[in-house]
């Protein structure tokens, strides 16, 4: 399918550029931070931007109001899938969450993620009232409380989270009363309870009770926050160098390409780094979700808000996480982060930004 | 913006969405100012966090001094050998690792657990050794497997090494690591786990010489504990040698002679007081005990009842028998009671305060005088002299010659005896002194206790004619500096005990009965001019028969010889002890002879 020449003009390459950017930085760090362990991260995650970048065109050669009116097929096929990966996957990490596509691993919660933008907008495209009614409200959550639940029973905590997340924006756009946040919040304060005594693991109970005190269990789940601080703190204004943090090479840091990327940056550049990277993220940011004006219709609103707060949900957890401010739950930081699923779903969240935003005259 | 009617007015979802983004900016400016505060106000608390888990501080052990005799030949030396440490710190599942760590090094798990139990107040990063003495083959399989036990460490240590064995266990000591208690006990002390120290011996007397200054080494590691690269690094200091004034052949021929039996040998030249030869029999090899951990060679010594691990020499406490007529004669003549020229007539037994008192020689020495008797060790002679001088002068004799109090040799230990008097007597059991008693000590018997280490320096005086006092002592020198306790007995250089013709009188009774067909012949050798006194002692404590009874042996006396050589200008004092070895004649004196030739051959050489 070829694409008209003006849609391409109106690609939003500055942003597109930033995602690149960001991207390259995190090879930097990822290379840095990798290069005594087997297995070159560095061009693995090369290649991943290249299969992302592939996978980002194709999402921009194809209106994005066909995807929202096949969105309802792509939701069945991913609760399969997530009740597939549930089934038959192996355990990887303490999780079922991977299956194994010939010579690729991939995490179906992730496409999820893409899906639930996918649903959300074609769910509320013809809602044109303030607020959201009951009704509404019910229909949308048992909607999205499948794949939910789904991931929840792996158990991936981060990536629910990051689910209720989009939840939470898409409901919040669509108008939310104050009795109805008032009863989300004592809902979710039973269901936290409960889950506290009844549902959730004792690492996962560690990883709240660690974020009030690190100390409380620092050979255990507090470790990694105790040498992240460690790592981002000894970094000071402008850092030890690339790859010269003591925390990241000499592997008191863990998980330092993937969730923890970030405390490699702060300890080898610094606070001038973290400053520089946190600018060009918000930058990157303000850019998507500034886009939310140029959406033609709701449709396009709702999937540029959705697919801008999945990214900044995700990139604050992260920073906020790595030191101390929130409970480690293994959510990577968007395209700086190694791993090819979430390169891959927050290349594909931003060609649908972009591909809200080009097509935003009626006329094409 | 072309915002035209053909569009839907979607203005409010983009304020909400726009608040939302408000929200975003917020958050994303908090984590920049806590960012700013972790990596600039704090900078220094997480840089020094970080170089802590960085570095790790390890202690290279200093090898101790080497002991040497009086030649340089080497008796305590240093080997290598490696010993592998716990981190205590390093470890998730403490008893998932233990039962790990047993299996590795074949420890089981119950003294694994009270290894560490015992230095539980030490710092968990403080590393505590759980087996040592390993060779490299040993701690090959432990390297090989490093990642799998980050809370491992292996460490080269110097390993005290005796060369010789046995050789002169009870002088040398031994060592023993510094127990928790004694480490608390100094806390201003840089002691480390696990260091180990003279518990015995000159190790012990001289551990401060001897003890080197450990080095320190810094390293970087990472967060499995492997070493890196090497920072900071202040070598090990050796400690300084100690030369002992022992002489390894005679040392060596003094343990020959006393192999297989329970005794002492101690020789000492008499113008210095160094000893030249100490040996306690049964024996201990030193090198058994230079591990933190308890062999069961320990259990078996310190139960063994013929305590292998006692120094005889000067813990043992032993009633002087005829050796003690030595004293008395001393005493008789300096004080008056006799002359030389005075005779008793030995008829073989005599009444004394209505008790019939036999001479050990049942047909009688005939009419002697005081050489005589000392030749022939005559009993009777030394009855009456004893009656004559009563218990209180003859405790002052004794006391002139130094038994009773301690000789201050540089061991730790050392016993002082008894000497009783009527005070001590009335003092001690409440009791008044009984005439026939005095009959008991006048022949070295009764309650009278010496070591043997006192009656080589009661010896040492006699040969040296009460001039010249030296204390017996074993510190030769030390070459990197460092003193030994001084030799000089307190008020040494006063006049001497004793009228310089007392001592030739009682040195003629020592020559006749080695030279003269005496109860010393045992010690004759040609050409060394021997003089000497023999000893048997029929009298066993408490203890004694306890300990005979457990080893199964059957009573007989101990036997005693004490003597010097050459009669002129001394060079060799000896004593012999052998328990349980009959007459002192026939058992001591032969032992003393050869200790005398050899002596006689290194001299000559």
């Amino acid at each position: 399918m070829m694409i008209d020449r003006r849609l391409i003009r109106e690609v939003d390459w500055v942003l597109l550029g930033l995602v690149l950017l960001h991207s390259l930085i995190g090879v930097f760090f990822i290379y840095s931070s990798s290069h005594l362990l087997a297995g070159n991260y560095y061009v693995r995650q090369l290649a991943w931007i290249g299969v992302s970048l592939v996978a980002l065109a194709l999402v921009l050669a194809i209106d994005y109001k066909f995807f929202v009116s096949l969105s309802i097929y792509f939701y069945g096929l991913t609760v399969a899938l997530l009740a597939a990966t549930l089934v038959f996957a192996r355990f990887i990490a303490g999780t079922k969450s991977w299956i194994t596509l010939g010579l690729m691993q991939f995490q179906p919660s992730e496409l999820a993620k893409i899906v639930m933008i996918l649903l959300f907008a074609r769910l509320f495209a013809g809602y044109k009232s303030a607020y959201l009614t009951t009704r509404h409200t019910l229909f949308a959550l048992a909607l999205a409380g499948v794949p939910l639940v789904l991931i929840i029973l792996q158990p991936d905590l981060g990536t629910a989270m990051t689910f209720l997340a989009i939840i939470g924006g898409a409901f919040i756009l669509a108008g939310l009363r104050r009795k109805t946040v008032l009863l989300f919040l004592l809902a979710a304060i039973v269901v936290g309870l409960g889950g506290w005594n009844f549902g959730f693991k004792d690492y996962q109970k560690k990883r709240l009770t660690t974020l009030v005190n690190p100390l409380h269990d620092p050979r255990g789940s507090g470790y990694q926050v105790i040498q992240s601080k460690i790592a981002i703190g000894a970094g000071g204004l402008s850092g030890k160098g690339f790859m010269k943090g003591s925390q990241s090479q000499l592997r008191f840091l863990p998980a330092r390409h993937t969730d923890f990327i970030f405390s490699v940056i702060g300890e080898e550049a610094g606070f001038m780094g973290v400053l520089a990277v946190i600018v060009l993220y918000f930058f990157m940011l303000t850019r998507m979700f500034l886009s939310v004006s140029k959406a033609r219709d709701r449709a396009g609103v709702y999937i540029i808000f959705t697919a801008a707060l999945l990214i900044a949900f995700q990139f604050l957890v992260n920073i906020l996480m790595i030191i101390g401010l929130f409970p480690v739950v293994g959510i990577t930081l968007p395209f700086i982060s190694y791993g090819g699923s979430s390169l891959l779903t927050n290349f594909i969240a931003c060609g649908l930004i972009l591909n809200v935003k080009m097509r935003r005259f009626a006329n094409v | 913006m072309p915002e035209v009617n053909i569009y839907e007015d979607l203005s409010l979802v983009r304020r909400r969405a726009n608040t939302v983004f408000w929200v975003i900016a917020a958050l994303t400016f908090l984590a920049l100012s806590f960012y700013w505060k972790v990596q600039i106000l704090d900078h220094k608390k997480f840089s020094s966090l970080a170089e802590a888990n960085r570095t790790r501080q390890r202690t290279l052990a200093a090898p101790r001094g080497l002991i040497r005799d009086r030649n340089g030949e080497i008796l305590a030396d240093n080997g290598a050998s490696f010993k592998v440490s716990f981190i205590r710190e390093n470890v998730k599942d403490l008893e998932a690792s233990l039962a790990a760590v047993g299996r590795l090094l074949e420890i089981d798990g119950k003294t694994l657990r009270n290894r560490l139990e015992q230095y539980k107040d030490l710092q968990a990063f403080e590393p505590i050794v759980i087996k040592d003495g390993l060779s490299s083959e040993d701690i090959a399989p432990i390297e090989s497997r490093r990642l799998e036990f980050p809370e491992l460490v292996v460490d080269a240590e110097p390993r005290r090494f005796y060369p010789k064995g046995t050789l002169a266990a009870h002088v040398l000591g031994y060592l023993q690591e510094r127990t928790p208690e004694e480490i608390r006990a100094e806390p201003g002390r840089a002691a480390r786990a696990g260091e180990m120290v003279g518990k015995t011996g000159v190790e012990r007397e001289y551990d401060g010489l001897l003890t080197g200054e450990d080095g320190k080494i810094t390293e970087v590691v990472d967060s499995l504990g492997r070493v890196r690269d090497e920072k900071a690094r202040d070598n090990a200091v050796q400690g300084g040698d100690v030369f002992l004034t022992l002489d390894h052949r005679l040392q060596a021929k003094a343990e020959e002679a006393l192999k297989g039996r329970e005794g002492v040998v101690v020789a000492l030249d008499p113008e210095t007081g160094e000893i030249l030869a100490l040996a306690s029999f049964p024996t201990f090899d030193p090198n058994r005990f230079i591990t933190r951990f308890t062999p069961t060679e320990w259990n078996q010594l310190t139960n063994d009842p013929l305590s292998p691990l006692e120094n005889r020499a000067i813990r043992g406490l032993y009633a002087p028998g005829s050796i003690f007529k030595l004293a008395m004669s001393l005493g008789g003549l300096d004080f008056g009671y006799v002359t030389p020229e005075t005779t008793v007539y030995c008829r073989g037994s005599t009444l004394i305060y209505g008790a019939v008192r036999h001479c050990w020689f049942a047909p009688g020495h005939g009419s002697m005088n005081l050489a005589d008797a000392i030749k022939n060790s005559c009993n009777i002679y030394f009855y009456t002299l004893g009656q004559r001088m009563g218990i209180d002068m003859i405790a002052k004799a004794a006391g002139l010659l130094g038994l009773g109090e301690k000789t201050g040799v540089d061991l730790a230990g050392e016993k002082e005896g008894l000497v009783p008097s009527s005070e001590w007597k009335t003092r001690t059991l409440k009791t008044p002194w009984y005439l026939g008693e005095t009959i008991s000590v006048a022949i070295g018997q009764g309650p009278l206790q010496v070591t043997p280490l006192q009656i080589a320096a009661l010896t040492a005086m006699i040969a040296e004619r009460g001039n010249r006092r030296k204390r017996p002592h074993l510190f030769l020198r030390a070459p990197a500096g460092g003193k030994g306790s001084s030799a000089e007995v307190d008020g040494a250089g006063a006049e001497p005990p004793f009228k310089s013709s007392t001592f030739e009188s009682v040195i003629e009774g020592m020559w006749r009965s080695v030279n003269d067909g005496g109860t010393g012949k045992g010690a004759f050798v040609e050409g060394l001019d021997v003089c000497g006194k023999t000893g048997s002692t029929q009298v066993i404590s408490r203890e004694s028969a306890e300990r005979l009874s457990l080893a199964g042996r059957e009573i007989k006396t101990h036997s005693w010889f004490t003597g010097f050589a050459p009669r002129d200008n001394p060079r060799i004092v000896l004593t012999v002890l052998i328990e349980y070895g009959g007459g002192g004649g026939a058992t001591a004196a032969p032992v003393a002879g050869r200790i005398f030739e050899l002596f006689k051959d290194i001299q000559e050489k």
